[in-house]
């Protein structure tokens, strides 16, 4: 229930914050996220910066730069974009750190099975992925041409899409072993 | 090619969730009508595997190289409505659990890339496949970058006309179409070169097992 809160939370607080064009109330949204966030606040606000930094610095600096072409720039624009971008990927990232999102989502079972079933292939493929990639990195002895790269791009790629199919056979099989798809099954076959 | 949270105006990102339920409300429909029981399985395969294929490195002259974005091939591969419903969930899932991208910029960036980029992509292969296999990847593999891209840059391109303070300043986007068009579109067209090579061999070789 914790969970689900925090997840409507968030979404009431982005919607606030894009229609808030106050710097200062952001400010104080910001300190209201980083006392959500607790002692984890420090560490995420790192983190935020570093994800926004180099695409608001390109905005900011691409719009200061009107002024050379002598077109109007406004001082508390930037203030204002770089503040709104800043507490929204915060709070993202808090909602990231403190929500369990598969606990928020359980208000539909078939979302919650959904985004735990992708989850977990999710974290299946980027590993085989990374093994992937490991694998031809240690095995070349030198940088590989245009077409070498291209050619070992498509066969992960290949290689990714067979995995799926046999993992989404598996998947299924299993889920019909344990009598998920009979109608009368109920929430004892899905665990409840 | 995503849009960053926080440039998107509310009169955008609302309507633009309105767009988008419908979107997903049919391809709920086209998944359940086409994938039987094992709907819920294959949906999140293939999440997972949209979200990986974000990952397949596109290389570039110069020995460098960016995330390809894997659209065309699973447009190709599973048709335009399934890739919509993957990468809607790929962005929600990177939204909600990894932190990245965002939640007001979800139903664009869905729609740009996993409706409109797959739906284009389709289309180019149905008409030209017949008359060229490659051609026709190569086709699905570039509109599935370029269109997106053209999309976004419509979008952002229009905030500072539609959110703005009093005296004109932009309040989201600061930039018009007349940067935002040639800034993002113009990189893509290139991309989307080798998106599409990526997409004839990697379509090549699944047929061919």
């Amino acid at each position: 229930m914790q969970d689900r809160l925090l997840l409507l939370g968030y979404a009431v607080a982005v919607i606030a914050v894009t229609a808030v064009h106050n710097p200062w109330w952001l400010t104080g949204g910001l300190l209201v996220a980083a006392a959500v966030a607790g002692r984890r606040a420090p560490a995420i606000g790192w983190r935020a910066l570093g994800a926004v930094l180099y695409f608001n610095l390109v905005i900011s600096v691409g719009y200061a730069a009107r002024a050379l072409f002598g077109q109007t720039v406004s001082i508390d624009y930037l203030i204002l974009v770089n503040v709104r971008v800043y507490l929204l990927i915060f709070l993202t990232f808090t909602l990231a750190v403190r929500v369990d999102v598969l606990r928020a989502l359980n208000f539909s079972q078939g979302l919650t099975y959904l985004a735990t079933l992708a989850l977990s292939q999710i974290i299946t493929f980027r590993r085989l992925f990374e093994d992937l990639r490991l694998a031809a990195e240690s095995r070349r002895l030198r940088r590989l041409g245009l077409r070498e790269s291209y050619l070992q791009s498509a066969a992960a790629a290949v290689h990714l899409f067979d995995r799926a199919e046999h993992d989404a056979r598996e998947i299924a099989l299993a889920m019909r072993a344990r009598g998920f798809f009979r109608p009368d099954a109920g929430d004892d076959a899905r665990g409840h | 090619m995503h849009v960053p949270d926080g440039f998107l105006s509310p009169q955008t990102y609302l309507p633009a969730y309105a767009i988008a339920a419908g979107g997903w409300a049919w391809a709920t429909r086209v998944l359940q009508r086409r994938l039987d029981e094992t709907l819920l399985p294959r949906l999140a395969v293939l999440t997972a595997l949209g979200f990986v294929l974000m990952s397949v490195m596109l290389p570039l002259p110069g020995g460098t190289s960016v995330h390809a974005s894997g659209i065309g091939i699973l447009a190709v591969v599973f048709g335009p409505w399934i890739t919509f419903a993957a990468v809607s969930l790929v962005l929600l899932l990177q939204a909600l659990v990894f932190g990245a991208g965002g939640i007001t910029v979800l139903p664009v960036n869905a729609l740009a890339m996993g409706l409109a980029g797959s739906a284009a992509a389709c289309l180019a292969y149905r008409l030209l496949h017949p008359i060229d296999e490659r051609a026709g990847l190569f086709a699905a593999g570039w509109l599935a970058t370029v269109v997106p891209a053209l999309l976004i840059a419509l979008v952002l391109g229009i905030q500072p006309a539609i959110a703005h303070t009093a005296d004109g300043q932009p309040l989201f986007f600061p930039f018009g179409l007349s940067v935002t068009l040639p800034a993002l579109v113009v990189p893509h067209v290139v991309l989307g070169v080798g998106e599409g090579l990526l997409t004839i061999l990697v379509v090549r070789f699944l047929r061919r097992r």
